[in-house]
C-alpha cells in the first residue's frame, strides 16, 4: 500500500518539523511548507492527498490558502489546525471545503484518525 | 465604564490573547517533541534502554503539565476576550467554571478548594462580561479575606422564584469566623462588591451560616 501524503503548513517551524517527524514513523510521506505561498507550490507541484494548515500565519492566511488549493485541485483534503477562541476560523474553513479543524495543540492520534477519514473521503 | 476605560480593557485583553496564542504555540512544540521522544521510546526494546521506565514515567508527567498549560491559557483566553462584546449572552456555569480555573491558584494560597456546581438547566443571561468576572473575583476575594485557612468554595449558579443568583459558599469541618456578615460588610471591598453589582443592575448579599455570598442579577442588563 502507498504511504499516506501529507502536506503539513505552519509557520512555526519546530512543531512542523517535530510533527512531520511523528507522522513519518507512522509511515506517512511528509512534506512541510512554512508559508501559505510555500504551501501553493507544493500543490502544484507534488500534490499531496491531504492538507494540515495552521489558519493563523503571516502573509496568505490558512483560509485564503484553502480556498486556493480548493480552485487549484478539489480533490486535496483539508484540516485546519486552529487555535482556542478562535474555533469560528475552522467553521468558516469548513464553509469553504475542509474536511474538519482540529485545535492546537492537537493530540497526534486524533489527527491521524481525521488524516485517515480525510483520504477516505476523497473523490 | 466609561469609554477611555472600556478601550483600556480591551487593549489589555487584545494583547493578552495573542500571548495565550504564543503560549500555545510553545505548548504545542513541547507537546510535539515529547510525543516524539515517546514514539521512538514505543519502538525501542526494553533491554535496548536500561533506564526506559524512568524516561517514560518523565514524559508522562511532561504531558500532565502540557495539559494543565493548556488549561489554564484557554482560561486566560477566553478571560481575554471578555471585553470585546458587551453586553453579551453568559452561561453562568461556564463563567463560574472559567473562573474556578484563573483563580484556583488565590484560593490554594489560604488551603482552599474552588469549585463549582453547575445549574441543570444551564442559566443564561445578558450581562456584562468584565463587570461580571470582577463580582465573582470581588466575592471570593472577600470570603478568602474572612475565613479561616481551609475548606472549600463553590461558585453555585441558580434560579430561585425567577430571580437568576450565582452563589459563592464556603464550607469547612471548622466553622467560619464568628458574625460573618457584619465582618465582611463593614469592609471595603464589600462596598466595591455593590458599586460592581449595582453596575450589573443587580446587587450582593450574604446569607448566614454558611457563610455565602449571594449575587442576585437581572436576566438583562438592561432590564
Amino acid at each position: 500500500m502507498e504511504p499516506m501524503k501529507i502536506l503539513l503548513v505552519d509557520d512555526e517551524q519546530e512543531f512542523v518539523t517535530t510533527l512531520a517527524e511523528r507522522l513519518e514513523l507512522r509511515n506517512m510521506k511528509v512534506m512541510i511548507a512554512m508559508s501559505g505561498e510555500s504551501a501553493l507550490g507544493f500543490v502544484e507541484t507534488d500534490p499531496p492527498q491531504v492538507v494540515v494548515l495552521d489558519v493563523m500565519m503571516p502573509g496568505l492566511g490558512g483560509l485564503e490558502v484553502l480556498e486556493k488549493i480548493k480552485a487549484m485541485n478539489s480533490r486535496i483534503q483539508v484540516i485546519l489546525l486552529t487555535g482556542h477562541g478562535a474555533t469560528k476560523d475552522g467553521i468558516r474553513g469548513m464553509q469553504l471545503g475542509a474536511f474538519d479543524y482540529l485545535i492546537k495543540p492537537i493530540d497526534i492520534d486524533e489527527l491521524i484518525k481525521k488524516l485517515n477519514e480525510a483520504v477516505k473521503r476523497m473523490p | 465604564m466609561d469609554h477611555i476605560k472600556r478601550k483600556e480593557a480591551a487593549f489589555f485583553g487584545r494583547i493578552t490573547a495573542g500571548i495565550t496564542h504564543e503560549i500555545k504555540n510553545v505548548l504545542a512544540i513541547i507537546q510535539e517533541s515529547s510525543g516524539l521522544m515517546e514514539d521512538v521510546l514505543d519502538v525501542t526494546e526494553n533491554n535496548a534502554f536500561p533506564h526506559k521506565d524512568k524516561f517514560i514515567k518523565s514524559l508522562d508527567r511532561i504531558h500532565r503539565q502540557i495539559q494543565r498549560g493548556i488549561d489554564i491559557t484557554t482560561s486566560l483566553n477566553w478571560f481575554a476576550h471578555s471585553p470585546d462584546r458587551s453586553p453579551a449572552s453568559l452561561d453562568l456555569n461556564e463563567t463560574a467554571q472559567q473562573m474556578v480555573l484563573l483563580l484556583s491558584r488565590f484560593a490554594r494560597l489560604k488551603n482552599v478548594v474552588l469549585e463549582t456546581s453547575p445549574s441543570d438547566p444551564p442559566i443564561v443571561i445578558t450581562s456584562d462580561p468584565v463587570s461580571l468576572e470582577m463580582a465573582l473575583f470581588e466575592s471570593i476575594e472577600i470570603l478568602l479575606k474572612a475565613i479561616n485557612t481551609g475548606g472549600k468554595i463553590t461558585l453555585s449558579p441558580r434560579k430561585i422564584q425567577n430571580k437568576c443568583i450565582l452563589g459563592i459558599g464556603y464550607e469547612n469541618t471548622v466553622s467560619a469566623k464568628e458574625d460573618f456578615p457584619a465582618q465582611i460588610s463593614s469592609t471595603e471591598r464589600w462596598a466595591s462588591l455593590q458599586e460592581t453589582m449595582a453596575y450589573l443592575g443587580g446587587t450582593a448579599k450574604t446569607f448566614d451560616p454558611t457563610p455565602e455570598i449571594l449575587l442576585y442579577l437581572p436576566e438583562s442588563i438592561d432590564d
